[in-house]
């Protein structure tokens, strides 16, 4: 059974050896989660677009699908999702702290992206760097700033879609009543 | 209303958000030289609704309802492609029959999806008769969606683990008689495709995405395989019961809206013979396996051919019974991207069918509806339903009790 799983990932299992004998940073890195998959760890933006070019470059993985961004508690995640001519899917995973979440738009390799990456700045608060002109997407105009309503925090039920305002509770009005009991 | 439009000889024009080739919103901002464009901004997700936010806050299983409603026309693909993510993150396999049950239905939603868009790049060219007859036939295959899940669009007919209902022998001959009527017709309008000098003159050469064009913009679905990219994940990763299930990708070269209607119509002949195997071949057996109440915490990429190509969703899940992050991505979400390249370089008139052309979604209406009289409320059934319209006609002159449609009422 061990010796079928290996040999049916074997086309993944090369790119894999591809990769680490070109960056052997990425060693332990990067792996095969299944058949027609690769996934990688949290990579650093160096690491990540180094490795994002040379997929596309050198490895023949010319599509590119889509990027999911995660809320990852004091971090945001993004996860760069590219497709090769069979189909096997690399998943490559960048980070960057919501303190300064800036990383760099990957248009310029990657023209399908250019939606996705606009996606993340409306509903991540990602600050994407180099994305072409155009107008936002998905939130409508005056959507009010500062307001990234796929974080975890953000709370659809304090959104008032009259007045488009965001009104959470005050942090400290549960104090308040209790110091009035 | 201050922004300029007027630049030397070009002029710019916003085609939406309401625009003469959907009943979706969207803005195609033009740039026009004389008639041509020279320039094309894609202006989309009017029809945002936070799906993926709801997801976050409800359990699995109210998801997959959500997941669902993503799109009233292939709600089948996505409800299968969240399913078979969710059974792998939990190691479930499925029952060989619901395996088979799902492609029979995906196969009856790419049917009805591609008579929809023919219908449409129809009207969009103004050849109504064939707008006509397209949509008639899709009245067969949504009868038969009906009576195997209950509803024509949204068939709810997925859960995690396999499928809610059975096909019962009724319905498998009624698929195997609509085979046989659609299957003349399919030809005939291939037959008009290839042979009708007007249609061919209108069609060809617009919309243009060469093959190179469509791997650096990701198009997917017809519109890659009319590139000559033979792309189909339903050979790529066969999934569910298409591991046993000879299926030939279809492609075509001319790379234009002419390229894109023969691979439709290819794709429908295709899928009659995906049902027929379906049908001699689907065994006996379960219907569906239980699902745990908490799904392993773990990520899985889980896709699905839709019948506008590739949906791939991402799920990511934390241990407990609400998933951490659900990711859809449709394949209209692909194609837009080279739709400006699509337009630049157009005629104008020839914008509304190269925006069809890539068959963006848009949701078809259920037609099962309560009626509150007071303090009476009814529910109408499809056969009252269908009645009442007649007689809502017939009122007002038109006869459609005249009209012969007896493949539509055979199964009801």
């Amino acid at each position: 059974m061990q010796d079928e799983q290996t040999s049916t990932v074997q086309a993944e299992q090369a790119i894999v050896e591809k990769i680490c004998e070109k960056f052997g940073f990425l060693t332990g890195k990067v792996f095969v989660q299944r058949k027609k998959r690769i996934l990688t760890q949290p990579l650093d933006k160096e690491e990540f677009e180094q490795l994002l070019h040379y997929a596309h470059d050198e490895l023949g993985f010319y599509r590119a699908s889509h990027v999911v961004g995660t809320d990852d508690g004091e971090d945001l995640g993004f996860i760069y999702l590219l497709v090769n001519e069979e189909g096997v899917i690399l998943a490559l995973k960048e980070r960057a702290p919501k303190s300064n979440p800036q990383i760099n738009s990957m248009t310029g390799v990657f023209p399908s992206l250019e939606l996705h990456e606009r996606e993340l700045v409306d509903l991540f608060g990602a600050d994407v760097r180099g994305l072409p002109e155009g107008p936002s997407f998905p939130l409508p105009d005056g959507w009010p700033k500062g307001n990234y309503p796929m974080r975890k925090d953000w709370k659809p039920e304090y959104f008032d879609r009259k007045t488009m305002t965001y009104n959470p509770p005050r942090e400290d009005a549960d104090k308040e009543a209790k110091s009035d009991e | 209303m201050n922004e300029k439009r007027i630049i030397g000889n070009r002029i710019v024009i916003p085609i939406g958000p309401q625009h003469p080739s959907l009943k979706e919103p969207g803005c195609f901002t033009i740039t026009l030289e004389g008639e041509k464009v020279v320039h094309a901004v894609i202006g989309v997700g009017y029809n945002h609704r936070g799906l993926e936010k709801a997801c976050e806050s409800r359990s699995f299983i109210q998801t997959l309802y959500l997941i669902e409603r993503v799109c009233g026309i292939c709600s089948h693909t996505h409800s299968t492609a969240f399913c078979q993510g969710i059974e792998e993150l939990s190691g479930i396999t499925v029952p060989r029959r619901a395996a088979y049950i799902r492609v029979i239905i995906a196969e009856l939603e790419r049917l009805h999806s591609h008579l929809l868009w023919l219908g449409v790049a129809a009207h969009e060219i103004g050849f109504d008769t064939l707008f006509m007859y397209s949509w008639r036939d899709r009245e067969k295959v949504l009868d038969i969606l009906a009576e195997a899940c209950g509803n024509r669009v949204n068939y709810g007919i997925n859960t995690v683990g396999g499928v809610r209902r059975d096909l019962d022998d009724n319905v498998i001959q009624g698929i195997s008689k609509m085979a046989d009527s659609l299957e003349n017709q399919l030809k005939y309008y291939l037959d008009l495709v290839m042979i009708d000098t007007t249609l061919s003159a209108r069609l060809s050469g617009i919309g243009k995405l060469s093959r190179e064009d469509a791997m650096k913009f990701g198009a997917v679905g017809p519109v890659a395989r009319a590139a000559g990219i033979s792309y189909d994940i339903r050979t790529i990763e066969p999934y569910g019961a298409y591991g046993e299930i000879p299926v030939k990708v279809i492609t075509d070269d001319h790379a234009d809206v002419f390229g894109r209607t023969v691979v439709r119509i290819r794709e429908m002949l295709e899928s009659l013979e995906i049902l027929r195997f379906c049908i001699k071949n689907i065994p006996d057996g379960g219907i569906a396996v239980k699902a745990p109440r908490r799904i392993p915490a773990g990520e899985v990429i889980s896709r699905t051919e839709a019948p506008r190509g590739e949906n791939i969703h991402y799920i990511r899940s934390n241990g407990t019974d609400i998933l951490d992050r659900v990711r859809v991505r449709a394949p209209t979400e692909a194609n837009w991207h080279g739709m400006k390249h699509m337009l630049e370089g157009q005629y104008l008139a020839d914008v509304p069918i190269t925006i069809a052309a890539i068959d963006p979604c848009y949701s078809c209406a259920d037609r099962a509806i309560v009626i509150n009289s007071g303090n009476k409320t009814e529910v109408m059934d499809w056969q009252r339903l269908r009645q009442y319209s007649i007689e809502w006609y017939k009122k007002r002159g038109v006869d459609m009790a005249s009209v012969k449609m007896p493949e539509s009422k055979a199964y009801f």
